[in-house]
């Protein structure tokens, strides 16, 4: 980790989380440990990707994230791999979106992905990428039972490997 | 959610603006960027930068050897931002051009 970046980081977001945390108590997680790392399978270009993002990015056409309801929406959506940057949209409240409003790519890399699938510096895609709200208040709720229905799915869609970003 | 998925064999890595969360958080690992929330993957129409920030997410799950692994990428928002806004303007050159 270069020191630059450190400090760019305390400047951008100082005691971010103990702020959220007394606003919004038991909102935001606190682990004490580190889960053990799992190991890829097979190289990078034989497995499969897939993407998890809490950007509120979704099919047109299906039942839009309940973005104003006070604790949250804690459903998700599968978004086919295949799909063209204009067949998805965002429905969300909590971050800016002028940059993903002109390029999707800027929070949900599709096309990106499909690149790295289609050159082989990975080896597939699942056939879904998984979609969520990032404002969800009830953390414990969130871990029992969104958490866990999605790492369900992505194990199901055969992921090798899971690249996350929560907006 | 991350470490759900860890939990279940599966490598992870994510990418994240918030460095102060993330440490709370403690996912197996994370590229960290600078830059402002909404956009983790940089700015609008910079390909080479999206790019970028995805193959250095996958170099970590190759490389890391511990938990929690950290990594923050040479990069400031204000670059990234400048070097958008002159892709952006060679772009409607292009379009411009007969």
């Amino acid at each position: 980790m270069t020191g630059y970046s450190e400090n760019a980081a305390a400047q951008l977001r100082p005691g971010l989380w103990q702020t959220v945390n007394e606003r919004y108590p038991g909102s935001m997680i606190h682990k004490g440990d580190f889960v053990p790392l799992a190991r890829l399978r097979k190289p990078l270009a034989e497995s499969r990707l897939s993407f998890v993002s809490t950007a509120g990015v979704q099919l047109k056409g299906t039942l839009p994230f309940d973005t104003v309801h006070p604790v949250g929406d804690y459903t998700f959506r599968r978004v086919p791999s295949v799909s063209k940057r204009d067949e998805l949209e965002i429905h969300q409240l909590k971050y800016p979106t002028h940059g993903a409003e002109r390029d999707l790519n800027v929070i949900f890399p599709i096309e990106r992905l499909q690149e790295l699938a289609v050159e082989g510096i990975v080896g597939a895609l699942t056939p879904n990428f998984f979609s969520f709200i990032g404002y969800n208040m009830d953390a414990e709720r969130l871990e029992r039972t969104l958490a866990e229905e999605i790492a369900d799915a992505v194990v199901a869609d055969g992921a090798d490997v899971v690249l996350l970003s929560p907006a | 959610m991350q470490r759900a998925v860890e939990q279940r064999g599966i490598p992870t890595v994510s990418i994240t603006v918030a460095l102060d969360v993330t440490r709370h958080i403690k996912p197996p690992r994370a590229v960290f960027l600078p830059f402002m929330m909404g956009h983790h993957f940089g700015v609008p129409f910079h390909t080479q930068l999206q790019r970028h920030i995805i193959e250095a997410a996958l170099g970590l799950i190759v490389e890391a050897r511990e938990s929690g692994e950290v990594r923050s990428l040479p990069l400031t928002w204000a670059q990234a931002r400048k070097q958008g806004t002159a892709i952006e303007r060679e772009m409607k050159t292009e379009i411009s051009r007969p």
